[in-house]
């Protein structure tokens, strides 16, 4: 399994399929799984390539949302255009901080991360003059493309599948790059990746900075998705769903995150049948998860896939 | 002046609240290496154990308290069993994520247990008022803050003064060199659990008559509990303390003179700053990532 | 020109002295070994020449530009390399992955040229088999023949190896030799050598520099420095017969 290349088309075409037979509901939470699988895939870069634990992703998330609605509602700017500086805008404030925050590492980088998604949450619950406070802000533009509107669940789906599909073969081909080693170089052991040549302050806040990007986009689609934006929807909680996406996924891979961000969003919506406290089942399943699939749902796949040929050559260190 | 008395007194109360908690989270890191996110629900799980025996089976008063920290000392235990042991070999971030996910059913375990509307519990000094200068001081936030040093005072005899504590901090140590010196390091490491949880079962039952016993207020909790730790020095102990009563008078003053929106900012900006300048805290001697 | 020249260099930790005043220079493809019993401070020295931590005082330089003040990966890009005592390597990388992290120091290089040139590092180092094997499939001795390799793929002018042959079996330690003189004599490069193995050090090193308490207290051609009561008398603490082993 050199690459999950594969597996990540037949995830996306089985989205694609799907879209012509699914409910209203299940389309919406189609796309509510796209919008996490783009927010994860770049948590991917931070975490799984460079393995830096950030529990901070929402905040990038909310950053790109908040500037798309600010600029959209208030300066009056097409939802296209407004997306460029909030996608660009995220990436710089990622690196800004990433300089300072890096240096941090494990459980210490996890808790400034933290600190930084609460105060975002400070911040965007009471700068009411430019964030609304905690009503957030309504009526943010929806997408359209060569003047049709993306506003029934459907067509914003086949564009978010689109997105995804885009910026997986981007993130895919950055695992396969020198820039891709790099950063799992760094992860494995900075002291030796600095004996190689490598600037491990440099390529952390590459990869720190790549993932915030993805975060805004993901955030940018939050945003024309929902037409809403508010300081819940990006709370530290949600940066700890994203880790845990990944990990349930599994191996830090591309099809990983998107199994994983899927699965997590559908699995709460599934344990409704439990009525009031359902997420009691769900945070008991997680643990589940954790103990007995520790490798997550891709780990589960390998075991499957070279279940039947016993005794075959261990397969590649990296995957993808 | 008189404004000045009440609003320390009641930020050390607060902050005692926080330093328990912090402390019960600090035992655990120094000895099993676990971040509990879980912490915060501790706190949460002390009050309504608190709001269990005493107002729904209405017990007088002591035993309803003794009743309280003795299920918290059962739940330290099967946190310990049903938690900490399956996860105790996994890497930082699964614990971190395990912790998280144990969290989110024990707030919504008390979602279904206690509902969603919030409890009084009252305090055995409710209404009691002391008068300090012209500053009227509830007697609740004074029983909190002497309450708080006695107990600190006890956890100290506890490690330094006991061959129970003293092999705790041995096995906080090193737990192979506790293995090889014969000490029982499961018994051990279960104990640092009930401790944790019985700690924090007192701050959540302090903590009751000051705000509402509400299923939701585990988090925030939780958010200033590691705020404490960072600042006064993750790992230590008399960190923790500092740290706590940091934190509470910050939000208290923050809250009276600088403004009640960005009262929570002091804590998690002074967070922040100390992780950059000083990540060792006030009280930490090394940074240790135990991974 | 020195390939490397090191100039005074001390090294305190707290109270303790772990460098006093230490010179070392190497000329352009010479091969020196650097000797000297267990705590003479000799992984310092080459902690402090790689930028791992930094000289209390003295001064570094790289075929005559001043580098004591560069960051590690500087240094490694202005041409030193070093490998480390047990070998380490990226482990979730496959081998040859691992020498293309090397190989990517020279700019301008495509995923194509990196990847060939790379596996042709590999094939000099008879490793080649190994090339889409996970870094677990490795023997011990393998790994280290991996580390040297992903360090020569940064095309170092001077290369420092800790302790190269320690935990390698007789056949890995002949093979090992042979390699380091190859290497020597195709690439150019000047070698400073960390070992215990007496043998290997006599029969490649040019020059021997002996470390003692963080003191340089000999220096000089191996014949020169084996018959030198102060490297005697400091190898008597760990016995005389394992300097002449």
């Amino acid at each position: 399994m050199r690459s999950s290349l594969p597996l990540v088309a037949v995830l996306l075409l089985a989205g694609f399929v799907l879209s012509f037979t699914a409910s209203e509901y299940t389309l919406r939470l189609l796309n509510m799984a796209v919008i996490a699988s783009v927010a994860v895939v770049g948590l991917n870069f931070a975490f799984g390539y460079a393995g830096l634990i950030s529990l901070g992703h929402a905040a990038f998330v909310g950053l790109g949302a908040y500037t798309l609605a600010i600029l959209t509602t208030q300066a009056g700017w097409s939802p296209w255009l407004a997306a460029i500086p909030a996608i660009l805008g995220t990436g710089l404030v990622a690196a800004a901080l990433g300089y300072p925050l890096l240096r941090l590492k494990g459980h210490y980088l996890a808790l400034a991360t933290l600190g930084l998604n609460v105060s975002f949450s400070i911040v965007a619950a009471n700068w009411i003059e430019v964030t609304g406070g905690t009503n957030g802000i309504a009526r943010i533009p929806g997408l359209s493309i060569l003047g049709h509107d993306l506003k029934d669940e459907r067509s914003f789906l086949w564009f978010g599948l689109a997105v995804l599909a885009v910026l997986s073969v981007l993130a895919l081909a950055i695992h396969g790059s020198r820039i891709g080693r790099a950063m799992m170089a760094v992860r494995d052991d900075e002291t030796a990746a600095a004996m190689t040549g490598i600037n491990v302050t440099g390529v952390s806040v590459s990869a720190f900075a790549l993932s915030a990007i993805y975060a805004a986009v993901a955030g940018c689609l939050f945003a024309t998705h929902v037409h809403f934006v508010s300081p819940d929807d990006f709370s530290y909680a949600h940066s700890i769903t994203h880790l845990a996406m990944l990990i349930v996924g599994g191996e830090a891979t591309v099809a990983g995150a998107i199994i994983g961000a899927t699965l997590l969003t559908f699995l709460p919506e599934w344990f409704r049948i439990f009525g009031d406290g359902y997420l009691a089942f769900f945070g008991l399943m997680m643990l589940a998860i954790l103990v007995f699939l520790p490798t997550g749902i891709m780990g589960l796949l390998r075991r499957w896939r070279r279940a039947p040929r016993p005794g075959t050559a261990p397969h590649g260190a990296a995957r993808s | 002046m008189a404004d000045l008395i009440q609003l320390v007194t009641n930020g050390l109360a607060l902050g005692s609240v926080y330093a328990l908690a912090a402390i019960g989270f600090v035992i655990v890191y120094s000895a099993t290496g676990v971040v509990n996110f879980a912490a915060g629900q501790f706190v949460m799980l002390g009050t309504f154990a608190g709001v269990t025996t005493l107002v729904t089976l209405g017990l007088p008063m002591p035993v309803g308290y003794a009743g309280a920290v003795a299920l918290m000392a059962l739940f330290g235990l099967l946190f310990y069993a049903a938690v900490y042991l399956p996860l105790s070999r996994s890497p930082v971030v699964t614990i971190i994520i395990g912790t998280v996910a144990i969290g989110i059913t024990l707030q919504n375990a008390a979602l279904l247990t206690f509902g969603s509307w919030p409890v009084r519990l009252t305090s055995p000094v409710e209404d009691m008022i002391v008068e300090v200068a012209g500053a009227v001081i509830p007697l609740h936030a004074i029983a909190v803050v002497v309450a708080t040093a006695v107990l600190i005072g006890l956890l100290w005899l506890l490690l330094n003064k006991t061959a129970l504590g003293i092999a705790m901090r041995a096995v906080a140590q090193d737990v192979r060199a506790a293995k090889l010196m014969g000490l029982r390091v499961n018994v051990l490491l279960a104990f640092t659990w009930v401790l944790a949880a019985v700690l924090a079962g007192i701050a959540g039952l302090m903590l009751g008559p000051m705000w509402f016993a509400d299923v939701n207020m585990g988090d925030p909790i939780a958010l200033k509990a590691f705020a404490a730790t960072i600042i006064g020095g993750f790992g230590s102990l008399p960190g923790a303390i500092a740290g706590g009563l940091f934190v509470g008078l910050a939000e208290v003053l923050g809250a009276s003179y600088i403004s009640s929106a960005y009262k929570d900012l002091i804590a998690f900006g002074a967070m922040i700053l100390f992780l950059l300048v000083r990540p060792q805290g006030v009280f930490g001697e090394r940074i240790q990532d135990r991974g | 020109m020195s390939a490397l020249q090191a100039t005074g260099i001390t090294k305190r930790f707290g109270g303790l002295l772990a460098l006093s005043e230490v010179d070392l220079t190497v000329d352009p493809g010479e091969f020196v070994a650097l000797i000297g019993p267990n705590g003479a401070g000799k992984s310092t020295l080459l902690n402090v020449l790689t930028g791992l931590s930094a000289p209390t005082t003295g001064r570094i330089a790289l075929d005559g530009r001043d580098i004591t003040r560069l960051s590690t990966h500087d240094r490694i890009r202005a041409g030193l390399g070093r490998t480390f005592q047990h070998g380490r390597l990226f482990e979730r990388l496959s081998v040859i992955e691992n020498v293309m992290v090397g190989a990517a120091n020279r700019k301008g290089r495509s995923e194509a040229e990196l990847r060939s040139t790379a596996f042709a590092q590999l094939r000099r180092m008879g490793l080649e088999r190994f090339a889409d094997q996970p870094i677990s499939a490795l023997t011990y001795g393998n790994r280290r023949m991996v580390e040297l390799t992903r360090v020569l793929a940064c095309e170092p002018r001077v290369l420092l190896l800790d302790e190269p042959a320690a935990g390698l079996n007789t056949g890995e330690v002949e093979d090992l030799m042979a390699r380091l003189r190859a290497i020597r004599a195709q690439d150019k490069i000047a070698i400073v050598l960390i070992e215990h193995n007496m043998g290997m050090v006599m029969r490649l090193a040019e020059r021997v520099v002996v470390l003692n308490f963080g003191v340089k207290i000999a220096e000089g051609t191996p014949a020169e420095v084996q018959a030198d009561p102060a490297v005697l008398s400091a190898y008597l603490g760990e016995g005389a017969a394992h300097a002449r082993h």
